[in-house]
């Protein structure tokens, strides 16, 4: 299997484990009253995020030009980075380290984020490799 | 240095056998780390728990003595709140071989918009008080006056931050160290601004009456320590007999319940780690057997070339030297994110003090994984290097024609 269609596989897989996981194992606290804090909408956003970078890597995936290819890995490390930022920075989550939110959601978050971060930079530098040896 | 570079090319020539025996060490530096750094957490727990907690006796309503809600308040954090009569305060200080006894008033709030649960506030007396105060003058200067708040380490509220508990903005005048218990996650006031919220928790009709009467005729708990050379075991029978609907706990009989715990975690932990050990030097004796023979022609023809036995040994050690290398940083870094980011869900999960120990013990820690990952490679690389360097290469070439 070529370097480049393993590295899309990887961001594909990783993007739906952070889309399916921010609305379950991986999710906010869920309250017995029903109803939501600021660490619901961060699990939102995740899912948006997750959902982005699953398709980014099955573009890549299927997309033969390297160029492209490419453009797509440094999407996902910015989205990866967006993901990275999302639950605790940019969107508030519960107050008490203890919750679901703070002690599940965001350290997964960060490390599946991080690892697609580093994938899609890894990814970048083998195509214009490959791009390189080319020309 | 030339054997290192030919290893090194050997390992990056047929990189599907070389990431399954990195595989395999990582595995071994994963569970060698990993639990390690548990145990040594859950042990840092509990003599963070021993050093704190600074009193002999605690006694508590009999109630919450009978639900346990005390020590799962202490250690897990659950929100409670329990009353007995203040004049059992009294009573206390009365019994001989009593040094110091200092009340505490539990409220469990309703949900804080801090935090969006219920937290537990534990409102102190600073005059009597050996408990919290030792703790609270390492994070805090002042003292604390009516609605000033210090929370503890895992309530995200910041200093100078206004918190409503029962709809009475509190200040937020200072952050805990952390202890690894229950602790942790309380907000600690002086008693005016409990007798405030108490009040307040009153009007929302939330009742903390254990009778009739106000709160001043309430504590939750009362610290003891006991006077130097007296019996611990006997001034707590005799509080025992002088207080009413109360019962006195030793807070060694308490620690020694979680010690119990932890050694059962811990002796589970090692026997895995053990069950792992054996399993991956097995494991790898066998794959190095198997490459062994499989690369018998190779080694025949190094030999024939000029590579002398010890040389062949050399390289097929510095070969599996490598690999575990590589194999014990993934796994020792597989380790450190499973178990750092998670350490508040792995503290709730186990209903255990865990505080994460000093990171000169992590490096150490680390180290000494690395070094087993090494060290049990090579031990299963070293009889493969023996028996190779044993054949006769003439032979082995003859033999494939």
């Amino acid at each position: 299997m070529k370097k480049t269609t393993v590295i899309s596989l990887l961001v594909l897989l990783l993007g739906a484990v952070i889309a399916i996981g921010s609305v379950s194992f991986l999710g906010p606290c869920v309250h017995e009253d029903g109803s939501f804090g600021a660490c619901h909408w961060a699990g939102r956003a995740m899912l948006g995020i997750g959902v982005l970078l699953a398709l980014q890597g099955a573009v890549a995936l299927f997309c033969r030009d390297g160029g492209i290819r490419a453009g797509l890995m440094i999407s996902s490390a910015l989205t990866a980075l967006l993901g990275l930022l999302t639950p605790g920075q940019l969107i508030a989550l519960c107050g008490m380290a203890t919750m679901r939110c703070r002690a599940v959601m965001q350290p997964a978050m960060r490390i599946l984020c991080g690892a697609v971060l580093l994938i899609s930079v890894i990814g970048v530098i083998a195509e214009r490799k490959r791009t390189g040896e080319q020309a | 240095m030339k054997t290192v570079s030919l290893a090194l090319r050997n390992l990056l020539r047929k990189p599907g056998r070389t990431a399954a025996l990195a595989a395999l060490t990582a595995l071994l530096a994963f569970s060698v780390f990993g639990g390690s750094i548990v145990v040594r957490s859950l042990r840092h727990g509990l003599d963070s728990l021993e050093s704190r907690l600074g009193a002999d006796i605690i006694v508590v309503p009999s109630s919450a003595q009978s639900k346990v809600s005390f020590q799962n308040m202490l250690l897990q954090g659950t929100t409670g709140a329990f009353y007995m009569d203040a004049a059992n305060l009294d009573r206390v200080r009365e019994v001989d071989g009593v040094a110091l006894a200092s009340p505490q008033l539990f409220l469990a709030s309703l949900k804080a918009d801090c935090c969006s649960v219920k937290i537990q506030v534990i409102g102190f007396d600073p005059e009597t008080d050996f408990f919290i105060r030792p703790w609270m003058e390492e994070s805090v200067s002042r003292e604390l006056g009516e609605l000033d708040v210090v929370v503890g380490c895992k309530v995200e509220a910041e200093v100078g931050e206004i918190i409503r508990i029962y709809d009475e903005r509190c200040k937020v005048i200072g952050r805990l160290a952390a202890t690894g218990t229950g602790l942790d996650t309380a907000v600690y006031c002086n008693m005016d601004t409990m007798k405030t919220l108490l009040q307040a928790a009153e009007a929302k009709g939330v009742s903390h009456k254990v009778s009739s009467g106000d709160s001043d005729e309430q504590v939750s708990a009362i610290y003891v320590k006991v006077r130097e050379g007296c019996d611990i075991g006997e001034v707590n029978s005799k509080i025992q007999g002088h207080t009413r609907k109360a019962s006195a706990v030793r807070t060694k009989s308490m620690l020694t319940d979680v010690s119990d715990s932890l050694a059962g975690i811990s002796s589970t932990v090692t026997l895995l780690i053990a069950a792992v050990w054996v399993l991956a030097l097995v494991i790898l004796l066998i794959a190095f057997v198997m490459i062994a023979n499989e690369r018998k022609r190779e080694f025949a023809v190094l030999r024939l070339i000029g590579m002398s036995r010890g040389m062949l040994s050399g390289m097929i050690l510095k070969e599996s030297a490598l690999c575990s290398l590589a194999g014990g940083l993934i796994g020792i870094l597989l380790a450190a994110l499973a178990v750092f980011p998670f350490t508040t869900l792995i503290e709730t999960s186990l209903g255990l003090p865990y505080l994460r120990p000093e990171t000169g013990v992590i490096v150490t820690t680390g180290l000494l994984a690395l070094a087993a990952a090494v060290g049990i490679g090579s031990l299963a690389a070293s009889w493969a290097a023996f028996r190779l360097s044993r054949v006769d290469p003439g032979t082995v070439l003859r033999e494939g024609n």
